[in-house]
């Protein structure tokens, strides 16, 4: 492994079991019978790959094929069923924003919420408010319970916080669909400067467009393997042949 | 004992995040009501009113060894921590499911979830505490140096819950039939808890059974202390001690074990 991995995923297969039986009566007489009660599902089989510390990776591949299973596994939320995942640095999700968003409070007892969800200490919100409610563009609203935002409003905030944590790894997943044009040339700007820092990005998009603009290297997840790993370009493009065949 | 260690290390890390979440759970819950806070404080003292109404109007429950005491403040003494325990249990059993967006999306300590539904309820549990001592002000219930034992009695109650809260939180996220048997178990644990009687009430031969049930003990120990000026049995909440740090231990290790598939089964 070399020295600057920040990422290592190692034969990382991760699985799934669903409940076979759905009620009590069925479940009993299978339990006796010696019968399986569960299904498996794999949604990653033996993926490997490193990343270095700096890299802009972005993740490709068809709904389900597994490229959020490799985030939550990154953010540490989820344990991989065989294999080991490694990862070194303070991790920043900026999935599905506005996890921990509660309805009931204003926009500012919000930031302070999400931010220590975030990792956050009190002082760097404090000397960090008033930027972030720029970045929001809601200063009118910030005393409001959020449950009054309209959705844009909602993602508006939530991406304000979650850009003014100081991550060493940031994850993006298809968060970049929200807003106006004009927030989410906000947003990419925002990215690059996190780039420019020397951030390590993962980036999942359906929109390869954006990924071969945003990323130097591309993962291609089919099927729960991992069918390319390289440029960004030769993977899209391999990506589009598959697609194509169908 | 080690991973108990490290998981104190790391909540005191996460403080700040503990600190919001006790603040989101206390400031979030009467939004957009009139009476807002006030309802902490109205809600006990209304079924303390007409629970003592039932249980010494009508019932007539003699309040035994401390028989110069009004039966609401009797009852208030040994209820007001039974409603802790029990609204810490629903809310904890709860915790980890209500936060399921959190749970699959980001990685923090878990116990904090757990943690943060409890004390927000001992913040309830102090504001409705100011009723019961308004109460012995009223009544005139003289207090001696023995009321500090409620500290210790307190630290074991907590104890107690907490163990139950983590086993209940982690298994409820499994199986969602664990909320509705709370909920049965609660009512049942109520009634045989010495609450709305005296202990002494309970015949002979089932007192030993009456020493496993820390709850029991606990309230009793208040009662003790609070009313009678007396000292707590000291064997009986050794008892309790012992029960609850076993709890707690069992509690904390079913939740670590099963704290690596959360985001699988939640």
């Amino acid at each position: 492994m070399r020295q600057d991995t920040v990422i290592n995923f190692e034969q990382v297969t991760k699985k799934f079991a669903f409940q076979s039986q759905k009620t009590f009566k069925e479940f009993l007489p299978a339990l006796i019978k010696g019968e399986q009660t569960s299904t498996g599902f794999t949604a990653l089989d033996e993926i490997s790959f490193q990343i270095q510390a700096g890299e802009c990776v972005g993740i490709i591949g068809p709904n389900g094929s597994g490229k959020s299973t490799i985030l939550k596994l990154i953010a540490g939320v989820m344990s991989p069923t065989t294999g080991q995942v490694t990862v070194k640095g303070q991790v920043s999700p900026l999935i599905e924003l506005g996890a921990g968003m509660h309805p009931e409070l204003t926009g500012r007892e919000n930031i302070y919420l999400n931010g220590a969800i975030l990792g956050l200490r009190k002082k760097q919100i404090n000397a960090q408010l008033q930027s972030i409610i720029d970045f929001s563009e809601i200063e009118e609203f910030i005393d409001q319970p959020v449950k009054h935002y309209s959705s844009g409003m909602y993602m508006r905030l939530a991406f304000a916080i979650a850009v003014h944590v100081d991550p060493e790894i940031l994850i993006v997943d298809e968060i970049l669909a929200v807003g106006d044009e004009a927030f989410q040339a906000k947003c990419f700007r925002r990215m690059e400067e996190f780039k420019k820092q020397g951030v390590t990005i993962i980036f999942v998009s359906h929109s390869l467009g954006q990924v071969q603009k945003f990323c130097d290297r591309v993962l291609y997840i089919n099927k729960s393997r991992l069918i390319a790993d390289g440029g960004a370009e030769e993977v899209c493009e391999k990506h589009d042949e598959d697609n194509s065949k169908k | 004992m080690i991973s108990l260690w490290r998981e104190v290390r790391d909540i005191i890390k996460w403080r700040e995040l503990l600190g919001q979440m006790v603040g989101r759970e206390v400031k979030a819950r009467y939004k957009q009501s009139i009476l807002g806070y006030f309802w902490i404080i109205l809600n006990p003292l209304a079924q303390m009113l007409v629970m003592s109404f039932a249980f010494s109007v009508i019932m007539r429950i003699p309040t035994n060894a401390t028989d110069n005491i009004p039966y609401s403040v009797f009852l208030f003494v040994a209820f007001l921590p039974w409603t802790l325990f029990a609204n810490s249990l629903s809310s904890a059993c709860a915790s980890l499911v209500s936060s399921a967006s959190l749970v699959t999306k980001i990685y923090f300590p878990r116990t904090i979830l757990v943690l943060a539904t409890v004390l927000a309820k001992v913040i309830d549990f102090t504001l409705a505490l100011s009723v019961l001592v308004v109460y012995l002000i009223i009544y005139q219930i003289p207090i001696g140096w023995q009321v500090l034992w409620v500290i210790p009695i307190f630290f074991i109650q907590q104890l107690f819950t907490m163990g139950i809260a983590l086993f209940l939180a982690a298994a409820n996220l499994l199986y969602r039939d664990i909320q509705y048997l709370l909920n049965l178990l609660l009512i049942l644990w109520l009634y045989l808890t010495p609450i709305i009687y005296p202990a002494d009430l309970v015949p002979e031969r089932y007192r030993w059974l009456y020493q496993l049930n820390p709850m029991a003990v606990i309230v009793n120990a208040y009662r003790q202390v609070v009313l009678a000026n007396d000292w707590p049995n000291l064997l009986g909440l050794g008892m309790a001690l012992l029960v609850s740090v076993l709890v707690f231990l069992a509690g904390f290790t079913y939740f670590k074990s099963r704290e690596k598939i959360f985001a699988d089964n939640i």
